[in-house]
Order: C-alpha cells, then structure tokens, then sequence
C-alpha cells in the first residue's frame, strides 16, 4: 500500500531528520509518537516473479489485520490509540533491491518494524539493520546468526517444522519405509533437504539420495519418472515454489504415482485438485492450515478468530489462501502485543519486550524462543506446528506436534545433516 | 570538426554538472538505485563492445558474476584488500571469457547465443554445487564493503549511496573512455570489419578468431569489474544474481536503446531502469513489468528498429539544422 497522501510539515522534518542519521551512518532517533498518529509498518517481500506466491498473499493478509485492528481501536501506546498502516516494496527476491526496498522503508517512510521473507534478500538488507537498528523479522530462520541481533523468526520455523510432518506419517503409517526428496538448489530448497532428511533418519524411513534440480527447471516429467522409478514408499516435495510443486503434482497424477505424497507447502491446492483428482489429493500431508479448520478454534492458539479472517481473506482474494496469507499477520499480532507492553514502537523497546520472558505468544500457542544451536542466536520462536492432510479435497489439521519436543530427541540428527550441508551458522 | 567544440563541450560540461548535482536531488532509496544504474551502464556498454564483432552472448552477465565472486573471494578467503581485489576478479573474468572462447569461437551466430548460454550456465552450476568456496546456492555473504577513506578532516563513509554513486561514477566513466578509445582505435575498426565483411578481413590477414577473442576478454573484464562494484556494495552474491533473467534485461537495455553508438544501450538502460524502478513502482504497476517489457520490446522492434540512439540523432541533426543553421556539417 503505497501512501500518497500530502507529507505534513512534522513529517518532513521526521523524514529529514531520518535521513540526515542514516547519511551520518548512526542509528535511528527515538521519535515521540504523536496522539493518534499512524504506525507504520514495513512489507519487504517478494510480490512479483516466481517467490510472489510467498509475498504478496502475505501483503494481503496483513491490509486485512490492520482493518481489523484499526476498526477495534488500533495500537494502544500509552494510553493512545494509533491506527496502523503497511507500506509494501516489491524486492522481486533480489539482494540488491532489498537494499533499495529497506532504505526506503526505514530512512524514507519512516516505518517501525520491517517484515520480509528473507533467504536470498536478507544479506541485502542487513547493513541497513545493522546501521539503523531497524528491527526485522524473516519466515527463514537460517538467515538468523549471532551478528543478526536486530532479527527475528517469530512466526515460522522454517524448514524446522518440516519435522512435524514425518513424524506423524510414521506414527500413523508405520509400513512406509523409504522416501526420495525433490527440491530446487537453492537457499529455501537445501536446508529444507537438510531438514527432511534429518526427519526421515529419525522416524527410521531410509533416504534415497535427494534430487535436485535447478530453479530455472520447466519440464518436471523427468524429475517425477526418475523418482517414481526408485520404488519409495513416499515422495516428498520438500520447500519447493509453489510454481514447482503444482507440476510436480500434476506430473505425479499423470504417471500414476499412487504412493504417499508429503511436502512443506501445497499452496492454492484447489488448483491442484482440479488438475488431478480429490482421490488422488487425499491423504496428501503439508504444513499450512486453512483458518476455518475446527482445530484452530481451541483456547492455546493465539491468532484472533482465524475463521473470520479466512473469510474475510477468500472474499476478497478467492483461490488465494496460501502459506503464507496469515503468517505475516501472526507477526503483527506477537509485535503489537510486544510494543503494548513496552508502551513503544521504537525497535528495540519491542525487541526487547518480545523477548524478555523467553517466551512468546506465537498464532499455534505458547512457545519457546530458541536457535542458538542451529542459528547463533535465541531469536526463532518455536513451538507447536500443525500437520495437515488433505481428506475429501479439503485441508484439515491432523493433529499438533511440539518441535522443540522432536529436535530434543533428534537434534543431533539435523545437526549431521545441517553440518553436512554446510548450512550451520558457524559454516555460513 | 572545429567548431562544434565548443557545443560538445558545453553539453560535456552539462551532462558533468547533471551527474555531481543528480544525488541530491533523489530521495534516499532512489539513489540506491541510481548506483546499481550506474554500474549497469557499465554492464551494457562492455555488452555492446563484443556486438561490435556481430556476436550476441547470454553468458555476459555470468561474467559479470565472474568479477563479483572473484574479487569476494580474494578478499574473504585470500585477505586481498578491496581495491585490489576488485582489479583480480575483474582480470579473472577476462581470463575465464579467455578460456571459454575457444569452445566457443567454434561456433558463429546463433549458435555462439546459444553456446554462451550454455557456457554461463555450466559457470552458475559451478556456484550452486561447490558450497565450498562458492557458498553454493546461498552465495556468499558478508562480502567486505569498500572501505572508508579518512582525509582527517572528512570521512568517507562508501555505505552512504551518494559517495558510492560518485566513487562508481568516476569508474565507470573511466571505462567508458577506455572502451570508447579502443573503439576508435585500429582494433575497433577491425572489429567492425569481422561484424560486416568477416571473410575480406580474413583475406586481408586479420586473425577474425582472434579478434573475436579480443572483445570477448575486453568486456568480459569490464563486466567483471561491474561485478565487483555491485559485490562490494550489497555485501552478498548468489548465483540468481547473474541468472538468465537478468541477461534479457541488458539485452533489452541493448535493443531498445540501439548498438550502433556508444551512448545507445546507455540510453536504454536509463530509460527503461526509470520506468522500472521509479515510474512502475510510483503507481503501483510492479507487476505489470514483464507486460510493460514486452511491449517496450515489441514496440522498439516495430518502430525503432535502430533504437533510441536513432532518436537523439535525429534530435542532434535538428539541433544542426536549426541552431547552427546548417553551417556544421559534422558533430
């Protein structure tokens, strides 16, 4: 959302006094918030190009928390109430416009806490965190190391929670004994390999060597008949783009693969029934709930009436519901509780404040902030994660499994895998 | 030529004032993206030195890459000061375009577009398998910035886009002049000679497979230098960074903007990075760009067939014309 409305003179001298700090290589100055002035909240994500599918369905959820928030009273900040406002910059998932999209964001608008995805974009907006102070967060907590201490992984643990998924196919369906994983080679796709690999070894399900392919990939016949061809009890999609994962199915279906398919994301899956069948859908185990399943409608879960939020999102975007359509907006709720509690926007009042207990109020329940042994730092905020399978063309939650539960008995796993890959914090 | 001189270096001394008061007047994120402008003004001049042989790559933004992780890797693994390193890996682009040039001076045509693609390719493979010490498909990260300069009395600082921009500039208008002269000079003639009349310039002596490889070197080293400039600033590389995608934008720049003349593909890269970054995004039109691209394309082709650079020949022979009253006949 871009604002294009006439800056105010006190906004000027905001945005000069601003610029003038960051041309001076120093940290932001702490501005007193004006009574019902207007929060300002940064999207720096992929919203076009083959990531979008994680960007843009993000960008959306959160215009629709802020109605939401706005219309109950917005943010309550000393006893004031500010509404709240995203500006959104399209960094194309490209290093050197993230840079662009977080001197903008933090130096030019004035925002207060910058979301982005991550991966390949957060090396390019790092220097302007680390000279401003900004406080960011991603979806990808292998972008998290010691030096990132104005980072946050609040929201999703990706690709740790991939684990959750393995483990209840093995404790429901036993028989499955071998899997081969496909991915794209790059940095959503490995630590994802890494991950599932880890998963399989501890569910005692033995691992054919991954497949990898480049992410320029267009024909996804031979992937999928090399795969079939190794005779696996399951197939798994791994972290693939939700562009991928939808010809990989459909080339699964038209192989006439009928074994186990598991995979992180099954973005817009209507789609894909479509283009297959609900018989062949059925079963087919991800990560990524639709808000209107019952499971989310218990006292630990955190995310406020998920199923209005669901409507609200496929009324105005039908068929767009994806991964990524709430996580942004979880975000949001954990930092709008974080800055009431602190009575302040400034970034590291709210940083402070979210993690001071260790603990935080994470969309799936209470949980734990944690990573220093995968990631450098306790900066990931971990807990419970849904599986979700999918039964009679529709997503439903299976069951939630606690991660920091599994990686305590298996940790030493994903750290072999993880080592292996070279995907460690102290390897980076 | 004597009395143009005057206007041409009037309008030198123009476009110079334009370029040191330009920062100023852009917001903060615009200057961002007014250095990664100047650096690929860089790209598609050094582009437009190999089309001068009549040969089109898809492998020069991978050279471009070349330079970037090269000159990172000196500095992070071997402890090569920036500067000096930004020179290696821009002598290591030249000399990995050396290598790869004689597979690839096999072919002509069409098929060297192709063969280059393959060829930068087979080079971002490499950066996406060896983890070590490419950092695989992660890149590598924490690349050394340039550092500051300390007069004592001022500071330096090459994180602010503004110092970054100037510091940029003076390089890239540096080579520019380098690859403008070489242009001039008895070697660019003959390359023009292999583009149009290959088997004359043969018959006459000229080794054309040599001067093939020539222009491939020069600007493969300058698109490495681009490289190391773009690594050096944004702290981080990645092989999607140098991926096909981004060698149709500068084959777009290249076309749109026209071959025949220096300043062409920099027009086109002006123009359609304007359009891109700043008209595009103002009104909210992002995703819209591979449409607006398209079109841009189609239409350059249809109806500017020589580029815009035919434009602003046509707008300097008015100039002439109604200026100078027809009395200059040559600029």
């Amino acid at each position: 959302m871009k604002n294009f409305s006439s800056q105010t003179k006190r906004e000027f001298l905001k945005r000069m006094a601003a610029t003038i700090s960051a041309g001076m290589v120093m940290g932001l100055p702490k501005i007193t918030l004006a009574a019902g002035e207007t929060i300002k909240i940064g999207f720096l994500a992929p919203l076009t190009g083959p990531v979008a599918a994680w960007g843009k369905p993000g960008l959306d959820g959160c215009q629709i928390w802020a109605e939401r928030i706005n219309a109950a009273g917005g943010i309550q900040i000393n006893g004031e109430s500010h509404p709240v406002e995203f500006i959104g910059y399209d960094n194309e998932y490209d290093p050197t416009k993230a840079r662009a999209g977080a001197s903008k964001l933090v130096i030019e608008d004035g925002v207060k806490f910058v979301m982005m995805l991550g991966g390949d974009t957060w090396p390019g907006a790092q220097p302007v965190a680390d000279r401003t102070g900004m406080l960011f967060s991603t979806l990808l907590p292998s972008d998290l190391g010691p030096d990132t201490s104005t980072l946050i992984a609040p929201a999703e643990v990706h690709p740790i929670y991939n684990v959750t998924g393995v483990q209840w196919l093995a404790e429901n369906y036993p028989d499955l004994k071998s899997a081969v994983i496909c991915a794209q080679d790059d940095a959503l796709g490995i630590p994802s390999v890494a991950t599932y690999l880890a998963a399989f070894e501890a569910a005692g399900i033995a691992n054919e060597d991954p497949i990898l392919f480049d992410a320029a990939t267009t024909d996804f016949a031979p992937i999928v008949s090399r795969m079939i061809s190794l005779n696996t009890d399951i197939i798994c999609l791994d972290t693939c783009y939700t562009e991928f994962v939808h010809p990989l199915v459909e080339q699964l279906f038209q192989q006439g693969y009928d074994g186990t398919v598991i995979s992180c994301t099954a973005d817009f899956y209507q789609q894909m029934i479509e283009k297959t069948s609900v018989e062949f859908m059925e079963g087919f185990i991800f990560q990524f709930p639709d808000f209107d399943d019952p499971a989310l409608e218990q006292d630990f879960i955190n995310f406020e009436d998920p199923g209005g939020f669901f409507a609200e999102y496929n009324n105005r975007h039908p068929g767009e519901w994806g991964a990524v359509s709430w996580e942004y907006a979880s975000i949001m709720d954990l930092w709008k509780w974080a800055a009431e509690k602190a009575n302040s926007i400034e970034p590291g009042d709210v940083l402070a404040s979210m993690l001071e207990s260790g603990k935080g109020e994470h969309a799936f329940g209470t949980a734990d902030w944690w990573g220093s042994d995968l990631f450098g730092i306790d900066q990931a905020l971990v807990g419970n994660w849904p599986v979700v399978a999918i039964n009679d063309g529709k997503a439903r939650i299976q069951e939630y499994k606690w991660i920091p539960g599994w990686y305590e008995e298996h940790g030493e796993i994903l750290k072999k895998y993880f080592t292996e890959y070279n995907i460690m914090w102290d390897q980076r | 030529m004597s009395k143009p001189q005057p206007l041409i270096l009037l309008s030198f001394l123009l476009l110079a004032v334009v370029l040191i008061v330009l920062p100023h007047g852009l917001s903060y994120s615009q200057r961002e993206i007014l250095v990664f402008l100047t650096i690929n003004i860089l790209v598609v001049s050094s582009y437009r030195l190999l089309t001068l042989t009549g040969e089109w790559s898809l492998g020069h933004i991978v050279m471009m890459g070349v330079g970037a992780y090269g000159s990172a890797l000196y500095t992070k693994e071997l402890g090569v000061p920036v500067p000096i390193s930004m020179i290696l890996g821009a002598l290591t682009a030249g000399i990995i375009a050396w290598g790869l040039s004689f597979p690839l001076f096999r072919m002509k045509g069409f098929y060297f577009l192709i063969g280059s693609f393959a060829a930068g390719e087979i080079i971002r493979l490499l950066w996406k398998r060896f983890r070590d010490p490419f950092g695989g498909p992660k890149g590598i990260k924490r690349i050394d910035p340039f550092p500051d300069i300390d007069f004592g009395f001022v500071r330096i600082d090459f994180f602010d886009p503004v110092n970054y921009y100037y510091f940029a500039l003076i390089i890239v208008i540096l080579c520019l002049v380098i690859l403008w002269r070489i242009e001039k000079s008895m070697i660019g003639l003959t390359f023009h000679a292999v583009h149009w009349q290959d088997k004359l310039a043969e018959s006459t002596g000229v080794n054309v497979r040599a001067y093939r490889t020539l222009a491939l070197v020069i600007s493969a080293t300058f698109a490495g230098l681009a490289g190391t400039l773009l690594a050096h600033y944004i702290g981080t590389v990645n092989p999607n960074v140098f991926d096909i995608e981004q060698m149709v934008f500068v084959l777009t720049w290249a076309i749109v903007g026209g071959t025949t003349t220096i300043y062409g593909p920099i027009i086109g890269c002006i123009i359609l990075t304007a359009l891109n970054e700043i008209v595009l995004r103002e009104i909210g039109l992002e995703q819209g760009r591979p449409l607006v691209y398209g079109l841009i394309l189609i239409a350059s082709v249809l109806f500017m067939p020589k580029g815009l650079e035919d434009v602003v020949k046509k707008v300097i022979e008015l100039m002439k014309q109604h200026v100078f009253r027809g009395r200059i006949k040559d600029v």
